[in-house]
Order: C-alpha cells, then structure tokens, then sequence
C-alpha cells in the first residue's frame, strides 16, 4: 500500500518537474472512491471496480478504498470535507412513493451540513424547484417541478445515479394462489397488500415468510429495522396507505380531502376496534399524531412538525397545516401509525418524567388496529401475527410467521424443502433462484425493479469534484449497461435520475434516455471544460492549483 | 485458615481477572473508529435527533465520566441498553443465552461420550490397523472449518436427504408453552441435530485423544498390571480398572470445553439460523451496538473465567500433587 | 573425527537439530511434506496462476466470466459469481494463509516463550505479574475478540495474527513457564550459577535451547488456529476483500450460492486446503508429542 502510494506520488512529481506545459493547472491528485467490502456488497463493490477502471482512462488515478459499513458512515456522514467519491444506495420505502423526501432532503442546501446532503451540493435555483414541488398542490404542476428537479440533476450530476436494481421474491404457488400476489410498484411483491390478500389454495394456511435480520422493536413510535415496518405496517393501521401504484389511498379514513391550501379533512372509517375490543375513536387519531410530535418518538417527529392543529367534529378531524405541503397524504397520514390511547397515554406521560423515550418502549403485547393481530415474539427467531378477521380488510391467511434466517444459502435451501413459503428476502444472485425455481416446479419468482438506487456520491466541496463539468464526465465516462450486466447481472435498470421507472407517474423518461455515455464523450466534456491530458495523467484547467495534498 | 487464604487469593484473581476484562472490552469498543449514530442515518435524520441520541446513550460524556458510569452500572447487574433494539442487553441476552447452553452442551455431551469410549476402545486396540487409520481421522475433523462443516452437513442432510430442517430451533408458529415443553419436544430436537452434530464432530477429537492417552498411561500402572495378574479378563481390566482411572482428567477437560465451544458456537448459529448469543454478538458488533456487544461478550467471557476456575479446581482435586504455587 | 564436525557446525545446524524435527513419524514427514507442497505453492504463485486473483475476467464475447464450470474456455477449477479464476484464488490463498499461520505461530511461539522464560526463570514478582496477565487473557473469549478487532479496524488479515500475539500466547506461556520451573531445579543450572554464569548465559546454554522443541510444537498448533480462525472471520464478513484467502473464497462462494448451484469445484477446493494444512500442522504436533512426551505412546 505505502509503496503504491509512494511510486504514485513520484511519478506525479516526476510528470510535474519534467513535461508540465506552461498553462495547464496541477495534476490532479489520486481520487479515492469508498465502497464497502465485496462480502457484504458484491455488487456495490464490484461496480466500484468497473467504475475506477473507466475513470484510470479519463487519465485519473484512482485508488479504490474498502471499508466496513460503520467506518464508511462515519468519514461520509461526519467527516465531511474528508473524502473524494463514494458507493452509497437509498433503498425503497411505500413512503417514498412521493418523491419529496428524496428530492428535498438529498439535495437541498439546507441539509448540506447536518443533513442527508453530505455531498454538500448548493444550488439556489435547485433549492428552489425542491421547495415549490414541496408546496405545489396542484398534481400536474407538481409533476412539472419534479420533473424540472431531474433535469436539473442530470445537468449538474451531483451524484452520479448508477441503477435501480430488481428485486426478487418468490413464492410457493402450490400453497398460494398465484393471482392473489400484489406487486406494489418499485416495492416488489413482498408488501401490506400480498399479505393481506394472499389466498390459500389447499389447507397450508399461513404465510411462513424470511428475513436475514433480527427484528429490532415492534414499536409504532421507533422507526427501526427495515424488516421491523413489514410486521407494524400488518399490526397498525395508518389513515392512508401507499397502494399498489404509488399513490396513497384512504385506508383508515373513508375519506381525505383538502379543504383549503392548508386543510385537509378526514372521516374517520366506523366500526373499527383495536386489538384488545376498545373502539378506534378520532380522539385516538389525534393523540397519534399529537404523541409523533411529544418529543417522545423523536423518529415520527418530522412527519407531523407541519401540523399546526388537529381539529374534531364527530367523526371528521380536520388537519390544519403550517405550511402548504403536497406530500402531507403520502408522508404523514400514511406514515404515522394509529395507535390507541388508553393504551399509551398513560405510558407516555411516564415517560416525560424519564430520560429514555417512547422508542425504548416495548409492549408485551403490541395493540394495534391492523388486519393481523400480534400473537409471540421469540428473540430473533421467529414472530407470528394471526388474522384479524373483524378488520374490514381482513387477510385471506390464517397466520403470517416470520422467520429469521441470516444464511442465504438456506433461505433458499428452505423454500424448497416448504419450511417456508414466501421468499420475502433473498440476498444471493436472482439467477440462482429462478433456476432454482425453474427446477422445483413448485415456485414462482417475482422481479420488479426497485425504487431504490444505487449511486456514487461526489463530494462536491472538494476540487475537482466542485466543478459540475468534471463531474458530468466523469459519470458520462461509464457506460451504465456495463454496470448492469457485469455488476448486476441483468437485474438492474440503468439509471440518471433519483426517480426511479417503477414511479412511473414522477419518472422523467428523457433524462435517462438523453443521457449520453461513453468514454469519448467524458473526454470532450473535460477538454472543453480546459482538462488537460498530459502523457497520460489528467491536469486541472488554466492554472488551477491542487490544494488537497496527497493523503 | 490456609484454605481461607488459598480461597481468598482465588477470590482477588477472580476480582482482577474480571475487572481486567471489563476495562478491556470497555476501551475497545469506545476507542475504536466508527460512530455508533451512523446507524441511523437516514434522508429524515436531523442534527436534533443526533444529539437527542448521542445524550440519551451517554456518549455525549467524556470518555472517563463513561467509564465510571460503566463500572457503577455493572456492579449493580445493569448492563445498559442496547442502541439497536432499544431495550435492556441484560434481558436480551438472558433471553438468547438458554438456546446456547443447550446446543453447547447437547453438542459436548455428544462429543464426550463419543469421545471417552472411542479413545478408550483405541487404547485397548493399540496398534493395530483401526487405530492407525483412526487418529488420522480424528485430527482431521479437528482441522475443519466449523462453518464449512455445517454447510455441507446442511447440504446433505436437509436440502439433498431431507432428513432434518434447516434453520431455528422449532416449526414455524409451533408453541410448547415454556421452557421445558420445547426443550423435551421431538420438533425441538429434529432442529437440534445438525447443529449439535456439527459442533460435536468438531469437538471429539480433545476427548477422544485424551482419553486414549490418559488410558495407554493407566495401562502401565501397577494395579492394572495386579489385575491383568489376577487374571482378570482383558474387558474387566479396561472397563472397570484402567478406563475410571483416565476418566477423571478428561472430564476436567470438559469445563475448559464449555469456554471454548461457547466461543465456537458464533459461527455455527450462523450457518443455522440458531437464535443464540453468538449470533447477536456478531450481530451487534457489525451494528456498532457497543452495550449489547459488550455485554454478549461479558456473559461469554464470564462464563469461560468461571468455567477455567471449575478446571482448576477440579484438577487440584484430583491431583494431590498440584498445589496453589 | 565425527565429534569435532559436530562441534564445528554453525548456529543453523544447531538450531535446526535443537528444533527436533519428528522425522521418525510417518504422519509427521507427511505433514512436513504438505508444508513444503504448500510453501512452494505460496513462492511461485505469480507463475503458477493464470490470472490475478482479484482481476475482473471476461470472455472471448466481453461478457462477464461469470460461473464458469471447470475447464470451460480454459479456466482450471472456473470462476466465481462475479468473473474471478477459481484456481487462481486457490494458489494466491496459500500465500495467505501460510503468511496469516507462519506469522501468528511465530508470535505466539515467541510472545509465549519469552514470557513463560523470563516468568519461570525469575519468579517472584514478575512470575506473578506475568502469570496474573496471562489469567486476564485467558480470561477472553477468543472469537469474539477477533471478531471485535476485525469489525473496528480496517479489514485485514494482519486482524487475525495481531488477536493471536494479543491472546493465544497464553497457553505457551503456561506450558513454557512449568517446563523452565522443572529445568531450574535441575542440578546443571545451579552449577552453572555457581560457577559464575550470568543469566542470559544460563538461559541462552541451558534453558532455551531445551523449550524451544516445546514452542515449535505450540507454534504448530497456532499455524492451524489461525487459519481456520481467519476462514471463521471471513465467513462472517469481516475479512479482508484484498487479500485472497481460502476463507474469503469460501465466504464468496456461500454468498453466491454455491451450494445451490452445486459448484463443487468452487467451496471444496479451499475447504480441502484449509483442512490439509491445518491437519499437517496437527501431524508434525503429534509427532513433536510422541519425541518429547514418549509415555504417551503410540
């Protein structure tokens, strides 16, 4: 390693010292670029690979840096100013169906110190975009803002978007009928809805699905593990869900409706009773979000820190707003957890007199309102809910058991055998498991493309990456269907815009089509941006310096 | 009043020993790169939510002021509460710690009994052809990657024969009401032997040796000679004389056995899915999960401490000759 | 005349003959023998692997590599999931594992005799001292210390030997430190000191040249446990992706379902590796056990 670094820095020098023409700036250093490590990652980190080999081209040296999860978080999130580029990924939420969350928080500069945005991209004119489309009400307008927000990434690259990759699930299509499986888009086919509508073809009656994590709480008020939101999104009901398209749905409201620019009035669905026979009442509704915001459950806290007041009258409750906000039925009435009163009040209002908050707080036994009703928990072994059949969508299955298996490898090995029926998390290559499917006859596998991303962060405070210009070359220089097949083996879609295709109604087509790759095109972008090439290292324009020293 | 002394120096080791050990693993997880908030990074973490996090585990206090607050914890049983899953680690872990002593101990007991009578059996048919294709083997199996064993064991005896399941320790949704109505059911125990089987090949080969070599010693003595003399049949000679005389070493071996096999067992609850301390040890420190890491490994070293003390004194017990120099 | 040859041989051969190799022990030779394949094997890696172990392959149509079977478009053992050479992989581990065994089994050795030397020879309070710090160490979990190690520093398989010199000299030490306490008592050792021998003299004559078949044969015991101790650290995901090792190959293959593909040629290879020289190491071990402890019989 010392001595790589060492023949490097030499070489630079000796390029400096001997052939340096009179106008071009510095060489610029070695880049480092983070990803984590290939057994954790394989895809990531082979992309990364793919990626340092395009960019040596471009006349850069690029020197590939391998590091654990915890160690990469720490530099990238709070040492800002102190790294180059990085492998980083925004994994699919039902929440962020809207795209607000990710166009406001990952790019806007109010978030570039402490924030999400720890590329430190500023751009007024993007912040403004991000700010209208936050309060733009108006559907189609929205739509156009969106849509302008894309393009304006795509122009500055501030990240460079590599893909969305598929998702595979699979499932045992003799134990479940196969035309009841829902595939929400950008989410896949393991969501609220399959579970709920999951119809049993023969006696085999319960959902025995994986998960390769631990569950962490089954808590309405901590937003923890991934695998922790597929058990309280069946407990818990929420006003409105995320449906299959994308777009939020009445759910535990008959209906929603905007009242005004900063109304929005809800009615209550009758008859609903929590799992211990208590009635849902909208006296519950508003204590959930008022409790979001209690300082108790710091995690729910931005979700409902736009709700000025919440008003009752019989079963309407009106939802008075601060500020405008277009996403409010996507990211606070389908995001914030109903949960019942008797049971909490008292809990919290413990709590206040404490250090710890709402988020340690783990019931025996969790009561919701949701079609499945919590029955056991053993401690990173299994979870099983049954069937709330008093729900007024009540699953089709009897039991909805979750198993945890941390080893991919019998994961699979267990579909097979039947230990469980629905592949719920699959770690290993897709190929395997449709194969492996193709083989058994029994099961069916489901890709759909995620909503999430894979992408490379620039640091955009550091030369060069400042300079939108080199950073456009830099992504040009990769030709994503490279990245696709060699990294994802096929399961990914190429990307260039944090609106995934699977959001078909946000996604900017044109930016990705328009997009332009190839190692030709990053060299003329960086030849008329002033780069240099000498021999065969890449120099800064005019007579720009490197003031990053070698590390 | 000697063995007062004796006890009490044991004591004050004990004391060190355990301190020591705390203040290690206390240094190493505070002093070692890596912020246990990037957990939780997320598009709606805000910088209030950090420090909100940071007071609310401690981390906000300087390094000695946690020190002190750690020790102070521990002496009053609190192991502190884990970032993860936000509940006490000392009731998690109790929780996970059953699971591990079960397929520990299924697993050694297994191995030791395998192991006594194999290397017993060894030792009477010293030199011929089964014993000298047997060592062979046995230090084979002691050469094995756990992990790799229990993948091809889980190769062929659940996904190929399909005898056993693969993962967990019951059925899915099956309930024994307690403890002891899973422990005894025959669903726990199909879920058991792979596991236990896996760790059990591992570990015969110490007993398995010891106990031939402790016999081939035994053989030489003077009784056995006596009783070979009497005329006592070769059987007798091995079973009731010699084979009593080498079991005793082995089975002090079996304390210093625990430790180890407790610290073995990470690997193999990983391969099968077995919800142990192992497991959520390795799981916490990938999550930089300091209090339940450090406390997975405070009952897994305390357990060994504890176990080393069993040996030794067992073997003090058995052998006049060792004495507390 | 034989005498004076003896006497004349230079420090190698008298170290060499003080090492006591079992060359009398059938198992041992071929133990020994398993050794040299493997250390041949770790030299002259660059020439006996086609690829570099790491080096993203493709095929004559530019597409990936990927899963190639044995011999297909000339790949000896194929390749891995993501277009790696198998084979290749296989040759550069043995470069790993025997730097990651040499190297703990010589830390181990060292750290283990120097303290069980300087503890046993001494006594008194630095007996104490050093036996109350070997307690402390054996009063850590192995595995779990490694795997600490591994997950805070940066991924390395230096992770592993640096664990092994922290912990695992413990046992050497005890061992060592009784075998000094029964050579002191000997007769020699109090003439030596009464005839005026300094210390270093005494122990550097007396006693040193007597333990060391006793560190070999702890040496060759952490030569497998630190193999198998780095297979274990890869397994669960803490090892070190530059440097190929068996125990990283077996990690990738189980992550890319190898099982399930059923490529043999892919998670049986490192497996015997590791299990031939970890075995070896165990062999020469026994054929130490039978020179230096002979009542233990065959």
């Amino acid at each position: 390693m010392m001595s790589f670094r060492k023949a490097v820095t030499s070489t630079a020098l000796l390029l400096v010292l001997s052939a340096a023409p009179a106008l071009a700036g510095d060489p610029i250093r070695t880049i480092e670029i983070l990803t984590r490590p290939q057994a954790a990652q394989p895809q990531e980190f082979q992309s990364v690979q793919l990626i340092a080999q395009e960019w040596r081209k471009l006349g850069l040296d690029v020197n590939v840096k391998v590091m654990p999860w915890e160690q990469m978080s720490d530099v990238v999130w709070y040492q800002r100013d102190a790294w180059d580029a990085t492998a980083w990924q925004m994994v699919g939420r039902p929440e962020r169906s809207d795209p607000d969350e990710i166009v406001y928080n990952l790019f806007h500069s109010s978030t570039a110190e402490k924030g999400y945005n720890f590329i430190g991209y500023v751009s007024p004119e993007y912040d403004a975009v991000a700010e209208a489309q936050r309060k733009e009400v108006d559907e189609a307008k929205r739509k156009e803002l969106v849509f302008q927000a894309q393009e304006l990434l795509a122009k500055d690259q501030p990240n460079m978007m590599l893909v969305h990759p598929k998702q595979s699930f699979a499932f045992d299509k003799t134990v479940w009928d196969p035309a009841s499986v829902v595939n929400q888009s950008g989410i896949g086919i393991r969501n609220t809805w399959t579970f709920l509508s999951l119809t049993p073809l023969g006696e085999k009656k319960d959902i025995v699905l994986n998960s390769a994590d631990n569950v962490q709480a089954i808590n309405p008020l901590y937003i923890s593990g991934g695998v922790d939101s597929w058990v309280f999104e069946l407990v818990y009901d929420r006003l409105a869900r995320v449906g299959p398209d994308g777009l939020p749905k009445p759910w535990a409201a008959e209906s929603i409706e905007w009242t005004g620019d900063k109304t929005v009035t809800v009615k209550l669905r009758e008859g609903m009773k929590w799992h211990d026979g208590q009635p849902v009442t909208p006296e519950d509704v508003k204590f959930s979000f008022e409790t979001a915001v209690s300082g108790e459950a710091p995690m729910y806290a931005p979700f409902a820190s736009n709700i000025e007041k919440i008003d009752i009258d019989g079963s309407n409750i009106t939802f008075t707003l601060k500020e405008p906000s277009a996403s409010f039925v996507t990211s606070s009435l389908a995001k914030i957890n109903l949960i019942p009163r008797h049971v909490w009040e008292p809990i919290i209002e413990d709590l206040k007199t404490k250090e710890e908050n709402a988020e340690s707080h783990q019931e025996q036994t969790p009561i919701g309102s949701g079609p499945y009703k919590f029955e056991r928990w053993l401690t990173n072994e299994e979870i099983v809910l049954s069937a709330n059949k008093e729900h007024f969508n009540a699953p089709k299955a009897d039991r909805w058991i979750l198993r945890i298996v941390p080893n991919v490898e019998a994961a699979l090995g267990m579909l097979r055998s039947g230990e469980i029926n629905f592949l719920a998390e699959f770690g290993g290559d897709p190929q395997v498991l449709i194969d492996a499917a193709a083989q058994d006859g029994d099961l069916e596998v489901v890709s759909t493309v995620e909503m999430g991303f894979r992408y490379i962060a620039f640091n955009n405070r550091r030369p060069p990456f400042n300079d939108p210009a080199f950073r456009r070359a830099l992504s040009a220089a990769v030709d994503r269907r490279l990245i696709v097949k060699a990294a994802f083996r096929g399961f990914a879609e190429p990307s260039n815009s944090i609106v995934s295709p699977a959001l078909s109604f946000w996604h900017n087509e044109a930016v990705v089509k328009n997009f332009e790759t190839g190692g030709e095109v990053a060299a003329k972008i960086l030849e008329e941006a002033g780069y240099t090439l000498d021999g065969d290292r890449l120099h800064y324009p005019g007579d720009q310096k490197e003031t990053l020293a070698q590390q | 009043m000697a063995h007062l002394k004796a006890a009490l120096s044991r004591t004050l080791q004990l004391a060190l020993v355990l301190w020591a050990v705390v203040t290690i693993l206390f240094l190493m997880f505070r002093l070692m790169p890596g912020n246990p908030m990037a957990a939780y990074i997320d598009p709606t973490f805000t910088a209030e939510q950090q420090e909100a996090l940071m007071a609310q585990f401690g981390l906000d206090k300087p390094l000695w002021e946690q020190y002190v607050i750690y020790l102070g914890n521990l002496l009053q049983g609190e192991l502190g509460q884990s970032f993860r899953y936000r509940e006490p680690v000392a009731e998690r872990i109790l929780a996970l710690l059953p699971n591990t002593l079960i397929l520990t101990f299924t697993s050694l007991i297994i191995a030791y009994a395998f192991g006594i009578l194999a290397g017993a059996y060894l030792a009477w048919r010293r030199g011929s052809a089964v014993e000298k294709v047997a060592i062979p083997i046995v230090l084979t199996t002691r050469a094995m990657p756990e992990f790799w064993l229990g993948m091809v064991l889980l190769a062929i005896f659940s996904f190929w024969l399909g005898w056993f399941p693969a993962g967990g320790t019951r059925s899915a949704g099956s309930d024994y009401g307690g403890f002891w109505g899973l422990y005894t059911s025959p669903d726990f125990l199909a879920y058991l032997a792979l596991p236990a089987l896996t760790l059990a090949i591992y570990s015969q080969g110490l007993p398995l040796l010891l106990m031939r070599s402790n016999m081939l010693d035994v053989m030489k003595e003077d009784f056995v000679t006596m009783a070979r003399i009497k005329g006592l049949s070769t059987w007798t000679v091995v079973v009731r004389h010699a084979a009593r005389n080498a079991l005793l070493p082995v089975m002090t071996s079996f304390a210093i056995a625990v430790g180890y096999q407790l610290q073995g067992n990470v690997v193999v609850e990983t391969v099968f899915s077995w919800p142990g301390l192992g497991r959520e040890l390795v799981r916490a420190v990938s999550a930089s999960d300091y209090p339940l890491a450090q406390g997975a490994f405070l009952l897994i070293a305390v357990v060994v401490i504890l176990m080393n003390l069993i040996a030794d004194l067992l073997y003090s017990l058995l052998d006049p000759r060792v004495s507390h120099a | 005349m034989p005498e004076l040859a003896i006497a004349r041989s230079g420090l190698p051969t008298r170290l060499f003959r003080s090492l006591r190799l079992p060359l009398n022990d059938r198992f041992a030779v071929f133990g020994l023998l398993i050794y040299l394949v493997f250390v041949v094997t770790a030299l002259f890696a660059d020439q006996i692997a086609p690829y570099d172990p790491t080096e993203i392959l493709y095929t004559e149509d530019y597409d990936l590599a990927a899963d190639m079977r044995p011999g297909q478009e000339g790949f000896i053992l194929g390749t891995t999931s993501l277009g790696r050479d198998v084979f290749s992989q296989l040759v550069y581990g043995t470069r790993s594992a025997l730097l990651i065994g040499v190297t703990a089994a010589f830390m181990v050795a060292l750290i283990g005799s120097l303290v069980g030397l300087v503890s046993g020879y001494f006594g008194g309070w630095t007996d104490a001292v050093l036996m109350r710090l070997a307690d402390i160490a054996f009063g850590i979990p192995f595995l779990p210390f490694v795997i600490v190690l591994a997950a805070f520093l940066e991924p390395s398989i230096w992770n592993v030997v640096l664990a092994m010199a922290l912990v695992l000299w413990r046992d050497t030490a005890r061992v060592i430190r009784s075998q000094v306490l029964t050579l002191r008592s000997r007769g020699y050792v109090d003439a030596a000191r009464v005839a005026g021998s300094s210390d270093a003299k005494i122990i550097l004559r007396h006693i040193a040249p007597n333990i060391l078949p006793l560190s070999f044969l702890y040496g060759s015991i952490a030569i497998g446990w630190a193999i198998l101790t780095e297979a274990s650290i890869s397994f669960l995901g803490f090892g070190d992706p530059e440097s190929i090792s068996w125990g990283y190959m077996l990690q990738d293959a189980f992550a890319s379902q190898a099982l399930a593909k059923q490529a043999y040629y892919w998670f049986v290879p490192p497996g015997l590796c590791i299990i031939l020289v970890v075995s070896a190491g165990f062999f020469i071990t026994r054929g130490y056990e039978n020179i230096l402890f002979p009542k233990l019989g065959r």
